[in-house]
């Protein structure tokens, strides 16, 4: 667990100081809820449970982008500078590496995602008269599924990452935001709660979570040290 | 039981192959050179030793274990990459305690400072390694490799990319390093001279395959046509020399080095007190004769002609 400890502390640490990827996340955190805010406050007629949908929505997007933002500062850079080779030559298995690198992006990314949510209920509050607060699901979805998705979101891309090639990698980094995104909507449409915030449809997104989380980690144990060493550039 | 040991090692890549029954063994606490041009395959091997590449056929084991499989037995062992496997957005100390981390140093505070003092980089623990020189990020790096007290420590062409001062500080830091830890030290270089300079034992590697391997003092040492050097008492008598040697059957060939030097190719190796007889019988009087020493140099492109000519 040390090393667990050890190589998250790092990646927080160091996603944290990359300042090109703190401006993004943070424009991208800022932009998008206000733009979605405006359409939430518009469309939802003054229902507060309508509301508090919309912002849980948006949420569960931002947190997954942002877990693949933060990845690429922890996975892919690793990769193109060549020090994952001697992070593989350490006594640290390649699955407890990929846990840590994990969270180590998750942790910045949920802070982000949490932000982005207070910025879309603020300005959804200054745009109608909806009391956001009182709706308690939104207060579980933001503390347990968001941060599930944002682990899975930086798990499997991560895993991904330390897979493919360079090339391959920057091809396929759309395809999985857009597939997650897919994702998501596809388990609230079928979900038996429905889209918005139902007991049920947070229980359905959490365990669809926690499977692509199981998944990921699933995937890393089948990834050799020699896949990732022959797809450095 | 040897430190390194590598058998009939062959792995191949896109059905090309870039090592072909390689075979070595590294005693412990030598500095053992392998030597190769680039492209010889040199870093594949050590990286199938490390464990990050498999091999398509043969056996290594390094201190005894697969580093492949066993997790435990890579903490007994350190690594440098021509990339120093250092975060230019951390500092030296920080880039340290990572590792440290991960290895679980005891005291890693003072073995930081220990080490930041060997390398000569104490007073820029503080700032980022991005500001660091390519030398200063391979001292940092050889710290790095060595901050566990690895038993074994492999170094993949360590001077690479630095000037001839960096150089020689890094080669000495090697040698140190390799007396101070009592460390077994597997150093791959194309710099012939580098080798020389430090190793204790060679592996030259051309087209996939092992065209010498010996201690340094017998591959430098032995040869099936040693050179003598014969410095004369008188230069007026080289010319008669040189007609005294040419009608010896057990010389192959005689270079005049200076006005008072020859340097005499024997084509017998024992043959050494009949080429003193024959001159001194020829009234010519000798200062001194002098058995040379075959350079790497001279070893390291008789194996690259010999894998040019398909030898095997």
């Amino acid at each position: 667990m040390k090393t667990f400890g050890v190589i998250a502390g790092r990646e927080i640490w160091l996603a944290l100081r990359n300042r090109g990827v703190v401006i993004t996340a943070l424009i991208f955190a800022l932009w998008f809820p206000v733009m979605s805010a405006v359409g939430i406050a518009a469309g939802t007629d003054g229902d507060a449970a309508a509301v508090a949908g919309g912002i849980a929505a948006i949420a569960l997007l931002v947190g997954v982008f942002m877990g693949y933002i933060f990845c690429s500062d922890a996975f892919l850079r690793e990769k193109r500078d060549g020090t994952i080779e001697t992070l593989l030559c350490t006594p640290v298995s390649l699955r407890r590496i990929w846990e840590g690198k994990t969270v180590g992006v998750a942790v910045p990314a949920y802070l982000v995602t949490l932000l982005s949510a207070v910025v879309t209920a603020a300005t959804v509050s200054a745009l109608t008269d909806v009391a956001i607060a009182t709706e308690p699901l939104l207060y579980l979805h933001l503390a347990v599924v968001v941060p599930i998705w944002v682990v899975a979101s930086a798990g499997f891309i991560g895993a991904a990452q330390l897979a493919l090639g360079m090339r391959e990698n920057q091809i396929l980094g759309f395809v999985f935001i857009f597939g997650f995104i897919f994702l998501i909507v596809a388990l609230q449409e079928v979900s038996p709660g429905g889209p918005g915030l139902s007991v049920m449809t947070e229980a359905v997104l959490a365990a669809a979570g926690i499977a692509l989380v199981a998944l990921a980690r699933f995937i890393v144990g089948k990834v050799t040290k020699e896949r990732i060493v022959r797809t450095i550039p | 039981m040897n430190a390194v040991e590598v058998r009939g090692l062959s792995r191949s890549f896109e059905g090309r192959a870039v090592l072909s029954d390689v075979s070595f063994t590294v005693r412990h606490g030598e500095v053992f050179g392998y030597l190769g041009p680039n492209g010889a395959g040199k870093t594949t091997t050590i990286r199938i030793l490390l464990g990050l590449l498999a091999p398509d056929a043969g056996v290594v084991r390094v201190l005894g274990r697969d580093l492949a499989v066993d997790d435990a037995a890579r903490a007994r062992v350190g690594v440098l990459f021509e990339n120093n496997g250092l975060s230019d957005r951390m500092s030296a100390a920080a880039n340290l305690a990572y590792y440290a981390g991960l290895y679980g140093v005891p005291d890693p505070a003072e073995r930081i400072d220990d080490l930041l003092t060997l390398v000569g980089l104490t007073d820029r623990r503080d700032d980022l390694v991005g500001t660091f020189s390519t030398g200063m990020k391979r001292r940092l790096g050889i710290a790095r490799a060595i901050l566990h007290r690895p038993e074994v420590v492999f170094l993949d062409e360590p001077t690479s990319g630095l000037d001839p001062g960096a150089q020689r500080m890094v080669r000495d830091l090697i040698l140190d390093l390799s007396r101070r830890e009592e460390m077994t030290v597997f150093l791959n270089s194309h710099h012939l001279d580098e080798v020389q300079r430090i190793s204790t034992s060679v592996a030259i590697l051309a087209g996939g395959r092992i065209r010498a391997f010996d201690s340094l003092e017998n591959l430098t040492g032995a040869s099936d046509r040693p050179t003598v050097t014969v410095t004369l008492a008188d230069p007026d008598d080289r010319v008669r020399a040189c007609e005294t040697i040419a009608g010896l059957a057990f010389v192959a060939g005689c270079d005049p080095g200076g006005s008072t030097l020859l340097h005499c190719t024997l084509a017998d190796p024992g043959a050494t007190p009949d080429l003193i007889a024959a001159l001194v019988g020829a009234g010519i009087r000798i200062e001194e004769v002098r058995r040379s020493s075959r350079s790497l140099e001279e070893i390291y492109l008789e194996a690259l002609r010999s894998a040019e000519g398909g030898g095997a």
